[in-house]
């Protein structure tokens, strides 16, 4: 490893985290919609691919830490994974411990990654020997993790019901493009329907706006109200252990570390189950909410680093949910990286270890910083310059642009119909984890009807 | 009086937030056009054209900022201790 790489992995990783500290703070984000096409262009520009590994660990490390951020300040969602925590942060703002808040998720974060970047390089390592018999069953893995995701879902019976059917959407379009010569036959188009399900409950809200009887019962007179509270930094607070007590420190830790095996789950799903879990157990409302917090933000970077590293490196097959979702391009992104030849195959394990470390490393001393330091003007920044509509009108741009560019024209109504679809999916309780393994499973499901 | 009243009757939550939905089809058209826009005007050698879509995307998400105003009401107020 010469030093010319080492700085371009530092200089990647120190954009990656300036990027997503503005990206995660803009509320609503979705963790893929906003990692998958710029890491996307990193590979097709064919950057090194130990860069990019590097410059997308610290990519949702920032997004994760960021995405939080608003949930402390203002209670609104930063992105899916923070939903969980807006009820707990909105208990501390309103004992006026929002400032106090934004610290302990910023050490929660810190133990995350602590813990799952060693856990998960190990974990893949045992996972080696497996690899050639996971992979070789990997359609039907797929299949087998969308029911697994569905019966650990609240709504089981609608989850299963709607697999086969959507399956069926799916395939159908592929075939119909192929049909027409919309893109050559065998080729399959994934990118846009992977964000049409994404944004899927944008385009029906967008929709039901053309209805008129919908669109009075819509309307929403009051503009959101946002109370912001400054407090006066003091340096004391860049020291974690002055930030987190004894108990949260190890509960989070445990959680993390259960997190990594369970790298197969949604990790939505698995943040609510042990975050909750965890934090249930505490009798005090401010303890529990505090709890909660240092946990959860633990949990949504160890879920999304084991996630994405231990496919990436012991299988080579995006079998989890981060890694057919936010890393997807890490595995799959025509011409340059392809089922048989992607970063799995091409760097080798000190290759992984390196880019995770720096990656993670400049991002966790970064984000925890700004979040410590600068978090309140950021956000009231963001709050009080960034319109909504620019954020949406930002994601329908980004669907047309990489509809058009997987299959043309007739792909802008093949993504709207697919989005259409998993957004009542997801409106009546279908989780994307479901959705997301449902459309890799769908070929080999369909298949077995031919 | 008129105008206000005319203004909140078309406000809408979607996705966590509140928005017009006149600015909301303003900026959906304006995004849609900067995207593919720079998608097209790029030179035809990959990943050009996706560089300048995203490129056109970020220019329409700062036009829009410039020219919607959120709807927010904002209140900052200095801690207590």
């Amino acid at each position: 490893m010469d030093l010319v790489l080492i700085a371009e992995m530092i200089g990647a990783a120190i954009a990656a985290a300036m990027i997503y500290t503005i990206i995660g703070i803009i509320p609503g984000t979705d963790e893929t919609a906003v990692l998958v096409p710029v890491t996307l262009i990193l590979v097709l520009a064919g950057v090194q691919p130990i860069i990019i590994l590097c410059f997308f660990i610290s990519a949702i490390i920032a997004n994760n830490l960021m995405d939080a951020v608003p949930a402390a300040v203002a209670g609104i969602p930063g992105g899916v994974m923070t939903s969980p925590m807006v009820e707990h942060a909105q208990l501390l703002k309103k004992h006026g411990l929002a400032g106090q808040s934004l610290r302990k998720m910023a050490a929660g974060s810190l133990i995350g990654v602590l813990v799952s970047v060693p856990v998960s390089l190990l974990l893949a390592s045992r996972l080696i020997p497996l690899a050639h018999l996971i992979q070789t069953y990997a359609n039907p893995l797929f299949f087998i993790g969308a029911i697994i995701l569905a019966l650990l879902s609240k709504n089981k019976a609608l989850a299963l019901a709607s697999t086969l059917p959507f399956a069926l959407l799916i395939e159908g379009m592929r075939h119909l493009y192929w049909g027409v010569g919309a893109v050559p036959r065998g080729t399959t188009v994934f990118i846009s329907f992977f964000l049409g399900i994404t944004i899927g409950p944008v385009i029906l809200t967008l929709f039901e706006l053309l209805d008129k009887k919908k669109r009075e019962s819509m309307i929403h007179a009051e503009p959101r109200k946002i109370v912001l509270r400054k407090d006066r930094f003091e340096w004391k607070w860049l020291n974690p252990f002055k930030i987190v007590n004894k108990r949260e420190w190890v509960t989070s830790g445990v959680a993390s570390l259960i997190s990594c095996f369970t790298f197969i789950l949604s990790p939505v799903g698995v943040t609510i189950f042990l975050g909750e879990l965890f934090a249930r157990r505490r009798k005090n409302p401010v303890e529990r909410s505090s709890l909660a917090i240092v946990t959860m933000n633990a949990l949504a970077n160890a879920t999304y680093i084991s996630g994405a590293l231990i496919p990436l490196i012991a299988l080579g097959i995006p079998l989890s949910p981060v890694a057919i979702g936010p890393a997807h391009a890490l595995f799959d992104a025509p011409p340059v990286f392809t089922a048989t030849r992607n970063m799995h195959h091409l760097l080798t394990t000190g290759d992984f270890i390196w880019a995770t470390v720096i990656g993670a490393g400049i991002a966790i001393i970064m984000t925890y910083v700004i979040t410590v330091k600068y978090a309140q003007s950021i956000c009231a920044f963001v709050f009080k310059h960034i319109p909504h509509e620019a954020i949406l009108g930002l994601f329908c741009g980004f669907v047309l642009l990489l509809a058009y560019m997987d299959a043309g024209w007739i792909n802008i109504g093949g993504v709207l119909l697919i989005g259409l679809v998993a957004g009542m999916l997801h409106r009546w309780g279908v989780n994307y984890g479901i959705l997301f393994m449902t459309l890799y499973a769908a070929p080999w499901l369909v298949g077995l009807f031919g | 009086m008129r105008l206000q009243r005319r203004d909140q009757s078309d406000t809408i939550e979607i996705w966590d937030d509140v928005v017009r939905i006149r600015d909301l089809i303003l900026a959906i058209i304006i995004n849609s056009l900067t995207t593919l826009g720079g998608y097209f005007a790029a030179p035809d050698d990959p990943p050009m054209p996706l560089l300048f879509g995203l490129i056109g995307a970020v220019i329409g998400f700062v036009l829009c900022s410039f020219i919607i105003k959120p709807k927010r009401t904002f209140e900052e107020n200095e801690s207590e201790r």
